[in-house]
């Protein structure tokens, strides 16, 4: 699913973000990837989808290289990742179904479609009976539902979250982290970005932790 | 596609819906600066007219030297007919263009009457045939004739019609001008008013990157909300434009008839108007596509 090579990245600071950087992660896969803030976790999910370009390395994702990924055909790589964010990046003035449903429109899906597969997401998320809220109608929990939903809409192949837990309290983090393992056993890959050593202790999952832009597996 | 279509209007519709005082405001700069154009342009094309009209009456006139040999004459009368440009050749004598200065006038100045001699030569009046450089071939004749033995003077208001052409060419390289200044004006105005609209939504445009959209569907909107504001500012020119027709036809058309013989006002003509709505969608899709690359190109997306 992912191949990482010697890969190195920096913003022009005294020492790179990245340096050196070899793993892999294969199909199905769940794992963590841990650090301190500032250690680059988000700077290589950023590099994974497109956004963020690196200085040395190479990088496949579902089958692209991303260093020779034309910017014209980035938003093929894209429609391959789910990505859940922090903040969650809800649209205020829209609706949780109409915010699962962006996934589908931007990507130019049918109308029929669109209203199927965003009902199957939020049954998935358990939000079914939430569809017609705005964001600000609901939890930090719930935000971060509709935010996994839309990633989970277009059925990727691979789910990147990045410090999906990091507003919640731990109850819900944990409900969270129960969403990711269902979707993983669905056979999604799934890779967390977190600083939350709690987590790691009770989940035995493989974790690649980043240390001053340098990896260690465990 | 229908979707792609129905994505492109309902986008626009709401980047206008969340910024509608600049949108208006953005119509209304491109109505002023497409309205002075077409003003312009209205004169342009009137004087233009008056201009084509007179080159229609400009008539050779050859005045013969009063000692000519028949020899000479004859001539002259050779050149004249083997012109095939030359539509009629009309011989005035002495005493045809007396009797007729008389008669014109006479009422006006008792000097003429008074004259006991004849001071007016035998001439020929050339027309030439109709055709786009009616003009010039008047020219080049009369620069072929003018030192034949034979010929004492040559008229066609040649100093006058240099002056008004040199008008309407000053006319048209300032229009010209112009129309450039006006165009760079209008595209900073219009990529302005697309780049405050993209910063309302970057948000949701940056989500739209991120969850795997094309280029084209983040651009296509933004394409398209910036035509909407140049050609709606020139079709709402041209209307303004037609309104000051109407208003100068209302107003002046009797006197302006009679000044210059027959002149009918004009309305600006067909390529014109399509060149002022074609300049509206080229300022609206560079107006609207240098800030959204520029955008893209900073989101790193680009």
């Amino acid at each position: 699913m992912i191949k990482v090579f010697n890969l190195y990245k920096s913003y022009g600071g005294l020492s790179p973000i990245l340096q050196d950087v070899s793993f892999e992660i294969k199909d199905g896969e769940f794992a963590f990837l841990t650090g301190q803030s500032g250690a680059g976790k988000t700077t290589l999910f950023k590099i994974f989808f497109g956004w963020e370009k690196f200085d040395r390395g190479q990088v496949l994702v579902s089958g692209f290289n991303v260093g020779k990924l034309n910017e014209q055909k980035v938003y093929l790589l894209r429609r391959k990742i789910g990505i859940v964010f922090q903040d969650y990046k809800l649209l205020t003035k829209k609706t949780v179904f109409e915010n699962v449903a962006f996934a589908q429109y931007v990507i130019g899906a049918e109308i029929k479609s669109i209203r199927t597969k965003t009902w199957n997401a939020l049954k998935n998320v358990g939000l079914v009976k939430k569809k017609d809220f705005y964001p600000s109608q609901l939890s930090g929990g719930e935000q971060q539902r509709v935010s996994i939903a839309r990633a989970i809409v277009n059925d990727p192949d691979l789910i990147l979250a990045d410090e999906p837990t990091g507003n919640l309290d731990s109850e819900i983090a944990k409900e969270i982290f129960l969403l990711f393992e269902k979707l993983n056993q669905q056979g999604k890959t799934v890779i967390i970005a977190t600083h939350s050593a709690e987590i790691l202790r009770e989940k035995k999952c493989r974790n690649l932790s980043l240390n001053r832009g340098k990896l260690f597996q465990s | 596609m229908n979707s792609f279509l129905s994505h492109i209007f309902k986008s626009t519709f709401l980047n206008i819906e969340s910024n509608k005082q600049l949108f208006l405001l953005s119509i209304v700069t491109n109505f002023v600066a497409f309205s002075v154009l077409g003003l312009f342009f209205l004169l342009f094309v009137n004087l233009d007219m008056v201009f084509s009209s007179w080159d229609k009456h400009v008539q050779l006139i050859v005045y013969l030297d009063d000692k000519i040999s028949n020899n000479d004459k004859i001539k002259i009368e050779n050149l004249f007919e083997s012109n095939i440009k030359i539509e009629s050749i009309i011989f005035i004598s002495r005493d045809q263009a007396w009797k007729k200065f008389q008669g014109e006038f006479s009422s006006r100045s008792k000097f003429i009457t008074s004259l006991k001699f004849n001071p007016l030569p035998d001439s020929y009046t050339l027309r030439f045939k109709n055709d786009l450089n009616r003009l010039q071939n008047i020219r080049e004749f009369s620069e072929k004739i003018k030192n034949q033995k034979g010929i004492e003077s040559i008229e066609y208001g040649e100093k006058w019609i240099y002056r008004f052409e040199q008008f309407i060419n000053f006319l048209r390289v300032f229009i010209i001008s112009f129309g450039v200044v006006l165009f760079s004006g209008l595209i900073f105005i219009i990529s302005n008013t697309i780049k405050l609209s993209i910063y309302t939504r970057k948000d949701e445009i940056d989500l739209m990157s991120l969850l795997g959209a094309t280029h084209r569907f983040i651009k296509a909107p933004l394409l398209f909300e910036g035509i909407l504001q140049s050609t709606g500012g020139a079709l709402l020119a041209l209307a303004a434009v037609k309104l000051v027709h109407l208003y100068i036809i209302f107003q002046f058309q009797g006197s302006l008839e009679s000044t210059f013989r027959g002149f009918d006002f004009q309305y600006l003509t067909t390529p014109l108007i399509c060149s002022i709505l074609i300049a509206g969608m080229v300022i609206g899709v560079f107006g609207s596509l240098l800030p959204v690359n520029h955008f893209l190109k900073m989101r790193n997306l680009k």
